[in-house]
């Protein structure tokens, strides 16, 4: 597992960041790519080994401005790993859905998936 | 048609904006969609309808590059993960506060009734019920990992449109029709 990842925003892939020492993980900006699974796949096994081990607590600031259909499947999913690998535990993930009062796509978005977890404090947030 | 002026008053005249024909690929779609949103700009937008356009386009795009029958092989520009790349065709019309979002692509005929029969049942949906839908196939997708997510942007285009998604099939060849979808947003 690589305990920091880090990739620099593109015209259609958002800024990335996974830091497992300081239990922390950010996206910020858009995700329109057509390939968005080989775009988050490293940091998709990533979670997923991070999430089997006991960090305590975990944060996840999600700041997107727009993603597209691709993108909401693969972060429900990533979402729904989370959820899972805490169910039961002692361990916490947090969820910061940053956004926008007039950002219609991503509140609505927000609003469904927070009804999808169980586990995970899911705050939607308007900035 | 004979002259680029012909040409240029029908577009005019049909108050399209945007045209691109050609081929659709990854980076393409990036590039296009930048001068369509530098476009909206120009329109001073909410955010929503803003938006609204530029989903149901790289939606649009999505569709073509996965359904379209016409491929475009460019082997000297693109590397491997590129190579897969559809043709089609674009626009964007505005007319007043309404803009007409459209797509044409060449579909095998047997993705015909396919294609039809999806638009048909989002066009029964209302604003609600496609929301649940969409939730829906979010999940039905994610405990199927094969899917390339092929559904999930029709629903998102029906959701964005202001009206019914429009749409035609023309013949195209004996074994192609021609595909074209129009999307309202106001």
């Amino acid at each position: 597992m690589l305990n920091r990842l880090e990739k620099e925003k593109t015209g259609s892939t958002p800024y990335i960041l996974f830091d497992a020492d300081q239990h922390y993980m950010k996206f910020a900006g858009e995700s329109f790519h057509e390939n968005v699974i080989e775009f988050y796949g490293e940091i998709d096994s990533n979670l997923g080994e991070y999430m089997a081990t006991d960090f305590g607590k975990f944060t996840f600031d999600c700041e997107l401005t727009y993603f597209n259909s691709s993108t909401a499947k693969l972060l429900l999913n990533m979402l729904l790993g989370m959820d899972d690998a805490i169910a039961g535990t002692d361990k916490e993930v947090i969820v910061n859905w940053i956004t926008t009062e007039d950002n219609d796509i991503i509140i609505e978005c927000g609003e469904d998936f927070e009804e999808e977890v169980e586990n995970i404090q899911f705050n939607i947030i308007m900035k | 048609m004979n002259s680029l002026l012909d040409f240029y008053r029908f577009v005019k005249d049909k108050d399209i904006n945007i045209i691109y024909s050609g081929p659709i690929w990854s980076n393409g779609v990036e590039g296009i969609g930048d001068t369509l949103k530098r476009r909206l700009e120009f329109d001073d937008l909410p955010l929503p309808t803003s938006q609204a356009v530029f989903s149901v386009f790289v939606e649009q795009m999505n569709n073509m590059l996965m359904y379209s029958a016409e491929k475009f092989v460019a082997p000297a520009v693109m590397d491997e993960k590129q190579a897969a790349t559809a043709t089609g065709i674009f626009l964007l019309s505005c007319r007043g506060k309404q803009y007409f979002v459209q797509s044409g692509n060449v579909l095998r005929n047997d993705q015909v009734n396919i294609m039809k029969d999806k638009i048909d049942y989002l066009n029964t949906l209302d604003k609600q019920e496609l929301r649940k839908f969409y939730k829906q196939k979010l999940r039905e997708e994610n405990d199927n990992p094969e899917s390339r997510g092929g559904g999930i942007g029709l629903v998102e285009i029906a959701k964005r449109a202001s009206s019914k998604i429009d749409y035609s099939f023309e013949r195209y060849d004996d074994a192609h029709s021609f595909f074209t979808m129009s999307v309202t947003i106001e």
